[in-house]
């Protein structure tokens, strides 16, 4: 959408962050300092690894996004992005079926 | 002629079962699927493997990957019957993995197409630059 360019850094930050309401800063205008510091902005793991399919066989990775009871980690923690996280979802619904992945951490 | 559809089938053994009889159920599957018509691509034993819960009071299983091609939707059915008639055969899945095969695909050449683009026109730039 927006032309690419790579001269100001500003422009490509901000093309970056298109969405999440965190994607909404002030950018470098002069303003109040409210907050000390600046909240890392979290990204989406699969979309930096440039992940175009979440495969439910790799049991490996999709248990760095289950919590130990087994319940999948939301995105609001870990910074998946949606289409990702619904992929995420369903590996993870696959990866229980075949014993892969627990569904529910036995007592 | 329906269109050619593949499928990815996973089915766990009881870690105790000799490799004889996988290899006679992974043969079994095999003839009911060349009977319709399809082909069996691959065929990829994981091995003895931990379950992430218990069944049938294993904890363990044998693993065994298929990697199947076919045109007949109702071959499903049938090697779901006989996974379930079969005795050392805990559970398995069956999951049609076309379709997503084929949106990683567009995905792929999307990017692969941008990438292009991008560096066409930074090329383009610092040419217009140094001109």
């Amino acid at each position: 959408m927006t032309p690419d360019a790579p001269r100001t850094s500003q422009s490509s930050h901000s093309s970056r962050g298109s969405h999440g309401p965190a994607g909404r800063h002030g950018g470098d205008r002069p303003r109040k300092p409210r907050r000390q510091y600046v909240r890392k902005r979290k990204v989406c793991r699969f979309c930096v690894d440039k992940i175009d399919y979440v495969d439910y066989k790799n049991a490996d990775l999709l248990r760095t996004f289950i919590l130990d009871r087994g319940k999948v980690i939301p995105r609001r923690i870990t910074g998946t992005c949606s289409r990702h996280q619904r992929w995420l979802k369903l590996a993870v619904k696959r990866a229980r079926n075949i014993a892969l992945l627990p569904f529910a951490a036995h007592a | 002629m329906a269109e050619e559809r593949i499928y990815e089938l996973i089915f766990i053994c009881r870690p105790d079962t000799p490799e004889a009889e996988i290899d006679k159920v992974v043969s079994t599957l095999g003839q009911v699927v060349e009977e319709q018509q399809g082909r069996v691509e691959k065929v990829d034993k994981w091995g003895v493997r931990k379950l992430a819960y218990r069944i049938a009071k294993c904890n363990d299983g044998f693993f065994v990957f298929l990697l199947i091609h076919s045109r007949q939707g109702e071959m499903i059915k049938e090697l779901a019957r006989r996974l379930n008639v079969s005795e050392p055969v805990l559970k398995y899945i069956t999951v049609r993995i076309d379709e997503e095969l084929k949106r990683q695909r567009k995905l792929v050449a999307r990017r692969e197409r941008r990438m292009a683009r991008r560096a066409r026109k930074s090329a383009g730039e610092t040419a217009a630059a140094a001109g």
